[in-house]
């Protein structure tokens, strides 16, 4: 059966298929939004449990952490790190400093070894 | 003296050897064979030119025109920087396949044994383009459609430019197996064309390989015109919030997730699907970075050396040179045009149902077509000359990449339909 130009068969490929097409892509938008929402459930539930926060008052939005916040966290994480200083035991002391024995002031040098005429 | 006189005696003592028993007359005999040693040398320069490319080219002058196009891809890669790592090699694969030359002694991409056909192999069975998207998924970063999924419908809105092509190739008068393969160019991916056209279409492959990818390289000359037909400037401005952050789960899982629905949706276009996927995984999991940094340079650039050569060498005059090519071309342009479109106005529509700062701006409708990145390049391009503040790029690689998978399960579709 010709439907205006072109045969039936063309008119289903091209409608069946762009709708085929849609709805593959539907089911994978449906799937990746419920995705974060099971996951983000674990951490509801840890939220809970530490902080007693009650049951409801966690929306999924405000466990949602933008790329932004991700980024100022990481960064003040990293300035504090690099701050810190190495355990140190805040006991000044000065070293008491050692002279070695050096011939280059000894006294004995010093003298001239003659012999006074008697 | 004695000496060299003695030496000179013993030389021609044994040159003479040779006239003993008969050699005179074979001498002799030698004079006469001088016309028939020039007949033969005039017969083997005549062999020789036949053989040459200048007598051939006599047989074909058309060869000289797909030469010229040849050097007009390597000009544009070169001059204008238009996806030079694809039109280097495949203007490069166009003039070799134009060389004229003697049939029958396995040179040419066509002949059976030769080298080149040996090449050509992968792109006649398929081999290639699943190799391609092999790296592609390996390269790619899927988080900006993870963080926003509802985008993803945006590559499947730029898909209406595959079935209007089918829809105008079959009315033109092109069989269903021929229209599918044709309009396949409108999704905007090389790959996902040349292994369609492979298995529906093997004929005409070399123009719609060239069609596609020509359409490809063209992409900022064509896309932009119709973004600023279509799109209002109000709405060209639309700033949208920034992606949430992606956990790595989530990343592990989308490869895993998305193989499975739409292999299951479409079969046919598992070879495609599943390597894009498998390289994504590569990526993602992080624990098979060697694999995945193989897949995603070394192997995709010999991939698309062999493929762009041999696609490019596809096209030997004889058979390229056509009205179909034509008409392939001519559909070619307007698939573009309309999965653009298409793209862009689904982006108006779905803003509609969107509230405040949910909305979405539409420019990035038009990186729905999986022209990656280059459409989504664009879309960036196009939203900083609105407003110098807005970045759209991130935004546009989610439509951009469901573009690409949105394509694969079209040709899939098309392959159960038609095959």
């Amino acid at each position: 059966m010709n439907l205006l130009i072109v045969d039936s068969m063309t008119w289903t490929i091209t409608i069946l298929g762009w709708f085929i097409v849609f709805v593959a892509l539907v089911f994978l938008i449906a799937v990746f939004n419920t995705i974060p929402k099971i996951l983000n459930w674990d951490t509801k539930r840890i939220l809970r449990k530490k902080r007693g926060v009650e049951k409801g008052t966690i929306k999924n939005e405000d466990l949602i952490i933008s790329g932004e916040t991700n980024a100022a966290i990481a960064m003040a994480l990293s300035m504090y790190f690099n701050e810190l200083h190495d355990e140190e035991s805040n006991v000044i002391t000065i070293k008491e400093v050692k002279r070695r024995y050096s011939p280059w002031s000894s006294k004995v040098y010093g003298f001239n070894n003659v012999n006074f005429p008697r | 003296m004695k000496r060299i006189i003695t030496l000179f005696g013993v030389f021609s003592v044994l040159l003479s050897l040779q006239f003993i028993g008969g050699g005179f007359e074979a001498h002799a005999a030698e004079a006469g064979v001088v016309d028939q040693f020039l007949n033969n040398a005039n017969n083997g320069l005549d062999t020789f030119w036949k053989f040459t490319g200048f007598y051939n080219l006599m047989q074909s002058p058309s060869n000289l025109i797909m030469i010229a196009v040849g050097l007009f891809f390597i000009f544009l890669a070169i001059k204008y920087d238009y996806e030079p790592l694809l039109l280097v090699p495949i203007g490069t694969g166009v003039i070799l396949g134009n060389i004229p030359f003697a049939e029958g002694y396995q040179i040419g991409l066509y002949e059976e044994g030769s080298v080149l056909n040996y090449l050509y192999f992968g792109v006649q069975q398929g081999v290639y383009p699943p190799l391609i998207f092999l790296g592609i998924g390996a390269m790619t970063d899927f988080s900006s459609l993870i963080s926003n999924p509802k985008l993803m419908i945006l590559g499947a809105a730029a898909q209406v430019g595959i079935f209007a092509t089918f829809f105008g190739a079959s009315a033109l008068g092109f069989t269903p197996q021929e229209a599918g393969a044709i309009g396949i160019i409108g999704g905007a991916d090389g790959p996902t064309a040349i292994f369609l056209s492979s298995k529906l279409a093997p004929t005409l492959m070399g123009a719609i390989a060239i069609a596609a990818y020509s359409y490809m390289a063209l992409v900022p000359v064509i896309q932009p015109p119709i973004m600023r037909l279509i799109i209002p400037k109000r709405e060209r401005l639309i700033k949208m919030k920034p992606p949430r952050a992606v956990s790595k789960t989530e990343k592990i899982m989308f490869p895993i997730i998305g193989l499975l629905l739409t292999t299951f949706i479409s079969p046919s276009a598992l070879p495609l699907l599943g390597m894009l996927f498998f390289g994504n995984l590569l990526k993602e999991s992080g624990v098979t970075e060697r694999l995945a940094d193989t897949a995603r340079n070394s192997m995709i650039n010999i991939v698309t050396i062999l493929l762009g050569i041999t696609v490019g060498a596809s096209t030997q005059a004889d058979y390229f040179l056509t009205t179909d090519s034509l008409k392939i071309f001519g559909l070619g342009a307007v698939s573009f045009m309309v999965a653009t479109a298409g793209g862009l106005l689904f982006a108006r529509l779905m803003n509609v149902f969107l509230k405040g700062d949910k909305k979405i701006n539409p420019l990035i409708g038009a990186a729905g077509v999986s022209a990656v990145p280059d459409s989504a390049r664009v879309v960036q391009h196009e939203g900083l000359k609105n407003d110098p503040n807005n970045h759209l790029l991130m935004h546009a690689m989610a439509p951009n990449v469901s573009g690409v998978i949105g394509s694969a399960v079209a040709a899939g579709i098309l392959l159960s339909f038609l095959l």
